[in-house]
């Protein structure tokens, strides 16, 4: 019994985007979330401005969020995981597990979209000496975006002001030791929209960039990077910081200068740990629950293929977001309108009997 | 090292400072002069460039490395407008650094920067905090202020010899204030062409040539001054100001119908510069202005059929940073080269819009002491160098700066005999002179 109906597993911006498509389209959508709200890292990790564009996450996802829940054909599952699945594109059989309480439910779909996302590197893994869990003031990005969030940008060892900040960049990306070999993408965005709101926040604080390579593609060159050394006067350093010492109640960050080619050893009252993306436990679980290739970083493998973004190694299910790797939120919620495009066509073409032109379509 | 057969650990004594004839010197100082680590980025003297006016766009700078290999400056020594950024972002004063009288302004960064760091207002804003702050300024440089104040030349000359040359031109130079009607041309001969001996050569061979074509033109005398925009640049504002108020007020009293110039400085001057001062200050100043380069370009079909001397020569042309990257002009010079009978021109590596700076410009013409302490040589000798590997037998120049600056590199290179410098219209004078 082949229907049009839609799984999305993940109601994160790319889950989102993907279940508004699928009902746009006029199919039936089923949007499952393992946690007890909608709105994926955005809303959960507390996120301040969005890169790029610098509207405030919260009241952006929360727009969204609304027309989610207001659609008729979207099926909202809060506190769902998937359990397991059987069948095949068109007709696949999707037990769904109440989290905590063992109730659970089988749901018939035509195809699945899995956006089940990333989540921030954790520092401890990383093999430099940065301290994180050492140092109070060394955090993460998601760590600022809270405390730039709640507008109280101060040193988490003493809530005092700080007067020098700096991001590492590259913590937890391009490095073979850790495995991470891929760039994040997201991170030099990050770190100078970060620091451009930390200079607005704290104007007498000034903010130090430490890099390898900035990679700020596109308009985030123009709307990112320029105003932040130009308007707000954030120092770039081309040199990465190998060690974080204690020294006194500040930071020693010790690295090289690479353009004057010195060594540095500067005090900071705060360091910025420019923490990439890896694939989420929810990603990882659900490539094992439906049986999808992963890559040797653990992401969900998207056959070779520049032109089909959102294909998985398994015909009917499609993903989108960073479940399939790094990605911005322009190209998560991108991949959630292209993966639900894919997803509804299929599963009609599947409900028409019509298989040759489903596999063409895949 | 063993004494007595038995291996000592050797006796090492550091001091954190010690006195040596007088000289207290620091412990880190016996290991190497500068002290290696840094310690802190201090954006004290960064923040003051960057809040002067014309200073804003130092912080513009994303260290990508392109203005280093077209600065003319670190060809010769280590220095590069990127550098200079480093420099201040790890708390260098700028207004006490050597690196700030070193740049010509020659606009070769701008050209590549993709960021338009714009070393032309920064140097010259970051000198004029220099001098107003009392840092230090080379005493040359300092003189020829002293001496442009004083005598309206930075040679310290008379100005009521600043005409002298013309008594030799063997034509007529009519004064302005003597013709008492209007004329056609105002010639702006310039302080160079007025007083260096090299100079007064190519002044008089203005004259011979502006004659032959029968050119209504006459001169300033000694109303002439110092255009000032080199002042300018190299920090002295006031001093510029002075300058152009008077240019344009001694202008203001005469009719003409356009204003010739020896050179590109004074061109950049009387083009870009003095319209902004003239509309700030409630004076008059619409004037088409020419280089001389320019003026007989326009006139090569009447020029041409004089030029019956062939100078059989194979010559290659010094782009002068103010006519060329400044103002875009890179073709009448050559132009005129073409038409002279027996010129053959090849261009150098570094011609046109990546043409190398002599060394001159931006207040360079009087530091040549000063910036020849920081560097291995001379601009105007590198560029000397170039014109002999390419072959050139003759290097010829249309700003009155530079035949001087290649005529003492030619010298100082070894190079006398094998290469002569004449300014293009010594060159149209001589084959002017049929035998």
């Amino acid at each position: 019994m082949a229907n049009d109906a839609v799984l999305i597993i993940g109601g994160g911006p790319a889950g989102l985007e993907a279940a508004r498509g699928v009902a746009g389209l006029g199919a039936r959508a089923i949007l499952v979330e393992r946690r007890n709200n909608l709105g994926g890292a955005p809303i959960n990790e507390r996120y301040a401005a969005l890169t790029h564009g610098f509207r405030d996450a919260e009241e952006v996802m929360n727009e969204i969020i609304a027309e989610v829940t207001s659609e008729a054909l979207i099926d909202v599952r809060l506190g769902y995981s998937v359990a397991a699945v059987a069948g095949s594109a068109g007709d696949f059989t999707v037990t769904l597990a109440k989290e905590g309480n063992g109730h659970s439910d089988v749901v018939n779909v035509g195809a699945i979209i899995v956006a089940t996302g990333f989540q921030h590197f954790d520092p401890g893994r990383e093999t430099q000496m940065y301290g994180y869990y050492e140092f109070d003031d060394v955090i993460t990005l998601q760590d600022s975006e809270r405390m730039l969030k709640d507008r109280n940008w101060v040193r988490p060892s003493n809530g005092e002001s700080p007067k020098r900040v700096c991001f590492i960049q590259c913590v937890g990306s391009r490095d073979r030791h850790i495995g991470n070999e891929y760039c994040s993408k997201v991170c030099c965005g990050i770190a100078s929209k970060q620091a451009i709101e930390i200079r607005q926040q704290v104007p007498d604080c000034r903010v130090f960039i430490f890099y390898i390579d900035m990679r700020m593609y596109g308009y985030w060159e123009n709307e990112i990077y320029w105003p932040a050394q130009e308007k707000y006067k954030v120092q770039y350093v081309k040199g990465i910081v190998t060690e974080i010492l204690k020294k006194g109640d500040k930071l020693l960050v010790r690295g090289e200068d690479t353009t004057m080619g010195r060594p540095v050893e500067v005090t900071m009252d705060v360091v910025v740990l420019s923490n990439g993306m890896e694939p989420s436990a929810g990603t990882k679980e659900m490539a094992r629950v439906l049986g999808l290739k992963q890559n040797k970083y653990g992401f969900i493998e998207v056959p070779h293929d520049a032109l089909n973004p959102t294909a998985t190694s398994v015909p009917g299910i499609f993903v989108s977001g960073a479940a399939a790797g790094p990605r911005d939120l322009d190209d998560s919620v991108g991949t959630g309108g292209a993966a639900a495009m894919k997803a509804v066509s299929l599963a009609r073409k599947l409900a028409r009997g019509d298989l040759q032109l489903a596999n063409a379509s895949r | 090292m063993p004494v007595k057969g038995v291996k000592q650990a050797p006796i090492v004594v550091e001091k954190d400072s010690v006195t040596v004839r007088g000289i207290e010197l620091k412990g880190q100082w016996n290991r190497m002069f500068e002290p290696r680590v840094i310690d802190d980025y201090d954006l004290t003297h960064l923040d003051r460039v960057a809040a002067l006016s014309g200073g804003e766009s130092i912080e513009f700078c994303y260290q990508c490395g392109k203005c280093v290999p077209v600065c003319p400056v670190d060809v010769v020594g280590n220095y590069g407008p990127r550098k200079i950024v480093r420099k201040l972002q790890l708390g260098v004063d700028l207004t006490e650094d050597a690196d700030l009288w070193l740049c010509t302004t020659c606009m070769n960064c701008l050209r590549v920067c993709p960021k338009e760091v714009d070393m032309i207002k920064i140097m010259p804003a970051v000198r004029e905090q220099a001098i107003l702050d009392g840092k230090f300024v080379p005493p040359e440089l300092q003189k020829t202020f002293e001496n442009i104040a004083r005598y309206g030349n930075p040679q310290g000359e008379s100005p009521r010899k600043r005409a002298d040359w013309a008594k030799e031109a063997g034509v007529p130079v009519p004064i302005m204030a003597s013709v008492k009607r209007p004329v056609d041309v105002l010639l702006y001969v310039g302080s160079y062409p007025s007083y260096h001996p090299r100079g007064k050569d190519a002044a008089r061979a203005m004259a011979r040539v502006l004659t032959a074509l029968g050119v209504d033109f006459a001169i300033l005398g000694h109303e002439e001054k110092e255009d000032g925009d080199s002042v300018r640049l190299a920090g002295e504002k006031g001093l510029y100001e002075t300058l152009a108020d008077s240019t344009i007020k001694t202008l203001a009293k005469y009719r003409f119908n356009r204003i010739v110039v020896f050179g590109p400085h004074e061109y950049n001057a009387f083009k870009n510069v003095y319209p902004k001062f003239a509309a700030e200050n409630g004076l008059a100043w619409d004037y088409a202005i020419l280089h001389y380069t320019q003026f007989l370009a326009e006139r090569l079909d009447q020029l041409t059929p004089l030029l019956k001397k062939p100078i059989e020569i194979t010559t290659t042309f010094h782009d002068p940073c103010y006519l060329g990257r400044h103002n875009g002009e890179y073709d009448a010079p050559r132009r005129l080269l073409a038409a002279i009978p027996g010129v053959t021109l090849v261009e150098m590596g570094r011609s046109r819009e990546n043409g190398y700076c002599c060394g001159g410009g931006g207040g360079g013409m009087w530091l040549d002491s000063f910036a020849g302490g920081h560097q291995k040589m001379r601009l105007s000798e590198r560029r000397v160098q170039e014109a002999v590997e390419y072959g050139a037998s003759l290097l010829s120049v249309c700003c009155p700066y530079e035949v001087s600056r290649f005529e003492d590199g030619v010298k100082s290179t070894g190079n006398d005999g094998k290469l002569i410098v004449r300014d293009i219209i010594e060159m149209i004078d001589e084959a002017m002179r049929a035998e």
